[in-house]
């Protein structure tokens, strides 16, 4: 659950680096009381948590259904740790990551209540490094609940960065907050490059 | 009368440098010998006057070059040496190796050093304990001095704890002096944000977790202090995590780049002092009207304190650690050590002579011992 925490803390701060300013303006457009803010913003963030919830038990079935012995169950999430680390290190440190939300197509729906709804699906389901890596720890958790918690506390983490999204606009050296949560979602995909190695190794010796 | 010595710089003669130097004789006689020298023990008074003359000569040069930058590597890089060379012996001569088991980590033996303190704020903020396992006070390296060290000097010196005070820093200033050129010569700034990410990560694993996570899985000076008994996969994987840290970021990567890479890129600590840059009285200025943008002081700073930008501003960053480097390296001396509050160009001799009295005491006297340490040890040999 820890290492959820943290990788939904340092990728969240990312992940609100690109995508919060595409859904800054639809959330807070418009009369923006403050009702409407926190009613948008709560649907935003409860549609991600029931995307999760979905997510969490496929992920955990289908790591029940693949991982059969415990040689798989350390190897096979060792190698996809790795796999998933690298790509979210080079996210980090690649010129190329992508600067646009990928959410931002949903912004163009013509029914402007169904906005926070569609964000959230699609924040949710974006296939970030993070959520893939995500993704690989709810398939190997011992039970459902747990997999459920390990989500959850991805989703505590990621969703504690949208909570200041009114204040956005306010908040001085935004490119360097940004580059410290890039750099921090390196080091997240850092430690999982390193757990899978164990993993993998431990796996591999112990069986 | 301070634009009369810009061709002179900050040199001074024999007998003007030599006063600049005796109240430093005389406070770091005492700390040395206590108050009470003894010659009872002919090599630690032999260590004693070879530490006592090594400080002081260095700070007369100091005043009679008006270099600063290469009189303080030779104490900084001696400091790192010894400091880990008592470490290493305290702990085979207590528990017969650089490794500690969980018994020891039960029984708090753990020697605590100040890059641990970022990770002790929120867990003793929210559960009123400290997660390092060792002694709070008493014994060697316990943690109560050396928060108040830290803090002082930290306060005082702003980041400048990290070129004055670090016991560590000597190790890859040091390996970023071994090489004349560099092999890496473009370096993306960003990186240098990148202690406030360890500094993020760190700070939240330790509150989550109640444990050091830097020390148990990051820090590349466990390869020449103390370390983790291998005795499973886990411990064996932090082992080599500590080695190729070492490796990278304190040898290899400063001796390519002649930057201090260790401190630029990974100390959490680091992060933290670049923000007690912001209440320190001390700071280094840049004198726009005698800078002839030359830039020479931009690849001079080991840690990425001075850009271009900060040059056309007239300020250096809040990275800097005051190491002199820059101020040496400038042919106009537009650079110079400055007190907050008073224009850039004025007060150059005042400035720096404060600062150097200041920074230099508190290294001179934070190293003292393990330098006596180190070289008793070896004159033991002949003795």
């Amino acid at each position: 659950m820890t290492e959820s925490l943290i990788l939904g803390l340092s990728s969240g701060s990312a992940c609100l680096a690109t995508c919060g300013m595409v859904m800054f303006p639809y959330l807070m457009a418009g009369s923006a009381g403050v009702k409407r803010i926190a009613t948008d913003l709560s649907l935003f963030l409860f549609t991600r948590l029931l995307v999760y919830t979905i997510l969490a038990t496929v992920s955990w079935f289908f790591g029940q259904a693949v991982f059969g012995n415990s040689v798989v169950r350390n190897v096979v999430p060792g190698i996809l740790y790795i796999v998933f680390a690298v790509m979210l290190v080079w996210y980090a440190i690649s010129n190329n990551r992508i600067r646009e939300c990928p959410a931002k197509i949903v912004t163009t729906v013509n029914n402007k209540k169904l906005v926070p709804v569609f964000l959230g699906v699609v924040n949710s389901i974006g296939f970030c490094p993070a959520l893939l890596i995500i993704l690989t720890n709810g398939a190997t958790q011992g039970s459902l609940v747990q997999s459920y918690l390990s989500f959850l506390a991805f989703f505590i983490g990621s969703s504690v960065w949208f909570l200041p999204l009114p204040l956005a606009g306010k908040i001085r050296k935004k490119e360097v907050l940004k580059t410290i949560g890039i750099l921090a979602t390196g080091l997240a995909g850092i430690i999982f490059m390193i757990k899978g190695i164990t993993n993998l190794i431990g796996g591999l010796i112990y069986g | 009368m301070d634009k009369v010595l810009t061709d002179a710089g900050m040199k001074k003669s024999f007998g003007k440098a030599l006063l600049y130097t005796l109240p430093m004789l005389l406070i770091t006689f005492m700390f040395i010998s206590g108050g009470r020298p003894d010659f009872s023990n002919p090599a630690t008074s032999l260590a004693m006057m070879i530490t006592f003359l090594l400080v002081n000569v260095l700070y007369f040069m100091m005043h009679y070059s008006g270099k600063t930058d290469q009189y303080r590597a030779i104490l900084f890089i001696i400091f790192a040496i010894s400091l880990s060379f008592t470490l290493i012996s305290n702990m085979i001569a207590t528990r017969n190796s650089m490794s500690f088991s969980q018994a020891d980590i039960l029984e708090c033996k753990i020697p605590f050093c100040h890059l641990v303190i970022p990770m002790m704020i929120l867990p003793a903020a929210f559960t009123q304990s400290i997660i390092f396992p060792g002694s709070i006070i008493g014994g060697f390296a316990s943690i109560a001095p050396m928060i108040v060290l830290w803090l002082v000097a930290t306060l005082v010196l702003g980041r400048g704890f990290c070129s004055w005070g670090c016991f560590y820093g000597g190790w890859d200033d040091g390996f970023s002096r071994v090489r004349k050129k560099r092999t890496i010569t473009r370096i993306n700034e960003i990186w240098k944000w990148m202690p406030f990410a360890v500094l993020i990560l760190v700070s939240l694993t330790a509150a989550l977790t109640l444990l050091p996570t830097y020390c148990s899985w990051i820090c590349p000076f466990k390869a020449v202090t103390e370390f983790e008994k291998v005795t499973s996969v886990e411990s064996a994987a932090k082992a080599g995590v500590f080695v190729s840290l070492f490796a990278g970021f304190v040898v290899v990567l400063p001796v390519m780049t002649r930057k201090r890479t260790q401190c630029s890129f990974l100390c959490p600590l680091g992060a933290v002092n670049t923000l007690s840059n912001k209440v320190t009285p001390f700071t280094v200025k840049i004198d726009k009207t005698a800078c002839n943008e030359c830039f020479k002081c931009v690849q001079a700073c080991p840690l990425f304190a001075i850009s271009r930008d900060n040059i056309r501003k007239g300020e250096v960053s809040v990275f800097c650690s005051k190491c002199g480097k820059c101020v040496d390296t400038c042919p106009n001396n537009a650079i110079h050590y400055g007190i907050k509050g008073v224009p850039a160009g004025t007060m150059k001799y005042f400035s720096r002579n404060l600062f150097l009295f200041v920074s230099f005491l508190f290294i001179a006297v934070f190293s003292a011992g393990s330098i006596i340490n180190s070289l008793n040890s070896f004159l033991k040999l002949f003795f």
